[in-house]
């Protein structure tokens, strides 16, 4: 067996085939037994959609779902023993302790009596929650909660684990924390699905990546493969310093963008990142720029198309970016003054 | 082989149903909706209609046994489902490795826990101090035990309702309110079955509510005004439409996504 998930044509339809909304477009699939598979997508493009409709919790409008080579529509039984899911929003009972809320998944799962005790006690440890053991849920951070919750979704080892947007909102240390836990299931050879939109957390840990848009996939290839297919999305990176005493005016974005072969610029942090086709050409340009104004490059380099950029590629999601100004707004502007 | 994997899967299906069960009774015993709805409400209703009416005790204890196996088992699931369905511990469940007959079968069990956890507050208290008799103790355990299984399966039904605020407490109570408090006068607890007009005793025969009452007043009184036996079999059929019309409801929330 090597497929851990085939979805074959999966469509959902919210509020009626006909006149309901289209939420996931026919949409096909695999997902390797063992890889990290990271579904991407901007809000609403549906992929916690099709994450419900692979763990059962969402009945499909049509298509076919096949989990380690189980009908999940009419076989769900011995799929479900395999599963693990970590929904967005950390479930667990705010009532319990973490040692109450461990214990009743492991008996939900019916792990054997005698191991129970000793796989909570392990999950405590391995989740940094050994001395909160007693404490009710409800008194744990953010973080903490996320970390009961994964434990609880793991606890029966499961073969196939859900991750659904497991960091956002988390401390670095849990973040950090959470990913290595990913690494390490999937040293162990548990396939991981994980849906995000924190596209550097998919470059880091999955082997492959879906990108979906409007209900449907729109590349699936690994990081660094669709990186180089999008290798016209290339950009040179600036981060100038005004010379003592001025200013660079309007942070210097008009000016970058207003550069010759510039497609577009961002302004990240302290830098500036100005897309092109070619970044040969740019440099000097940029060099020039800099002296020109009197201003000190600290800065420079050429970039590669981030998984990021490949994204917003495909998706045409927008950044905060500063578009080029047209002849129309530049008279404008003067007209103002 | 085979027969062992079934009486495997039988054994850990009602193993995970009572998991689920004692779960439920830890987390939600002390939910505001349920002291509210199951245990106050009965004890209040029950003075209202009973206070300086010159009624016998036993028929009293009948009628609160009733009132309070009614209305503390079917708070639960309005009060539950929601709750759970709202903090995503809904889908812990639902993706576990079992029947949504079992969940269902354990959702049950918990409000009928209460329900005869609370019932037998005023039954001991009648017995020890009001000095109240009652005929058929084995009936009026199965009466209160049947009642309340079915009573929690009627308010499961309100939980599973399948609209887009399902997950709100509050707008599932408002259905279940406006239901169970018209069967309380049509089913034989306030007017006793013998004394309404056709009509109404046609009305009463849909109610569940009718059955239950009239078990429990042949088993404290030693009569009833329908067969014990039928009662019985009334419960049954309630208790196997509920859960099944839950089954459905489900069914319909998994395909429209709620």
């Amino acid at each position: 067996m090597n497929q851990a998930i085939e979805a074959e044509n999966l469509t959902k339809v919210y509020g009626g085939s006909r006149t309901g909304t289209l939420a996931v477009d026919h949409i096909s699939f695999e997902v390797r037994c063992g890889e990290v598979f990271g579904f991407l997508g901007p809000n609403g493009a549906g992929k916690t959609t099709t994450q419900r409709m692979l763990t059962s919790l969402l009945e499909p409008t049509s298509g076919r779902i096949l989990v380690y080579g189980h009908d999940l529509a009419r076989d769900a039984y011995p799929v479900k023993r395999q599963m693990g899911l970590v929904p967005e929003e950390s479930n667990i009972y705010t009532e319990l302790t973490a040692w109450d809320n461990l214990m009743f998944v492991a008996q939900l799962y019916r792990l054997p009596r005698a191991e129970r005790a000793r796989r909570v006690s392990e999950m405590l440890e391995v989740f940094g929650l050994a001395e909160q053991k007693n404490v009710k849920a409800q008194a744990f951070s953010k973080g903490m909660r996320r970390r009961l919750s994964i434990a609880m979704a793991i606890i029966h080892r499961p073969n196939l684990l859900f991750l659904d947007e497991p960091t956002p909102g988390l401390d670095a240390q849990s973040t950090r924390a959470i990913r290595d836990l990913v690494r390490q299931l999937s040293a162990q050879g548990t396939t991981i699905f994980l849906t995000t939109h924190q596209i550097e957390e998919a470059n880091q840990l999955c082997d492959r990546v879906a990108i979906i848009n409007h209900g449907q996939i729109v590349a699936i290839d690994t990081p660094e493969q669709l990186k180089a297919a999008f290798s016209r999305v290339q950009s040179v990176e600036v981060a100038l310093q005004p010379a003592s005493g001025s200013e660079l005016a309007g942070g210097g974005g008009s000016q970058l963008s207003a550069l010759a072969g510039v497609k577009k610029a961002v302004k990240m942090g302290d830098k500036w990142r100005l897309y092109t086709n070619d970044p040969a050409t740019l440099l000097p340009l940029v060099i020039s720029y800099a002296q020109n104004q009197g201003l000190r490059v600290v800065s420079l380099c050429t970039l590669g198309p981030s998984l990021e950029d490949v994204f917003l590629e495909i998706t045409g999601q927008q950044m905060s970016t500063v578009p080029r100004r047209t002849q129309e707004d530049r008279s404008q502007a003067a007209r103002r003054r | 082989m085979k027969h062992n994997k079934w009486l495997q899967r039988m054994q850990d299906e009602f193993a995970q149903a009572w998991v689920v069960a004692t779960k439920d009774v830890r987390v939600y015993y002390l939910a505001p909706p349920m002291i509210m709805f199951g245990l106050l409400l009965p004890f209040f209703l029950f003075a209202s209609f009973s206070i300086k009416r010159e009624i016998g005790v036993e028929i009293g204890m009948a009628r609160l046994l009733a009132l309070t196996t009614f209305f503390t088992a079917s708070s639960a699931g309005p009060v539950i489902i929601p709750m759970e369905r709202r903090t995503g511990t809904y889908d812990r469940l639902l993706v576990a490795p079992m029947s949504e007959v079992t969940l269902l079968l354990g959702k049950t069990i918990v409000g009928a826990f209460f329900a005869v956890a609370v019932s037998l507050v005023p039954l001991v208290l009648g017995l020890l101090f009001l000095r109240t008799t009652v005929a058929d103790s084995a009936w009026l355990a199965i009466g209160i035990v049947l009642a309340s299984l079915v009573f929690s399966a009627f308010g499961l039904v309100f939980g599973s309702i399948p609209t887009s605020s399902a997950t709100a407490v509050g707008s599932i109570m408002m259905p279940s309110t406006l239901v169970r408090w018209p069967l309380l006068f049509i089913s034989g607890v306030f007017v006793p079955l013998a004394e309404m007009v056709p009509l109404m005793r046609i009305a009463a025969y849909l109610s569940p509510l009718t059955y239950a009452q009239d078990l429990i007043n042949y088993a404290v009184l030693g009569v009833g005004y329908l067969n014990c036996w039928l009662d019985l079999l009334a419960l049954w059929v309630f208790l196997v439409a509920f859960l099944l019309s839950v089954s459905c409801m489900h069914r319909r929330i998994r395909q429209l996504g709620y």
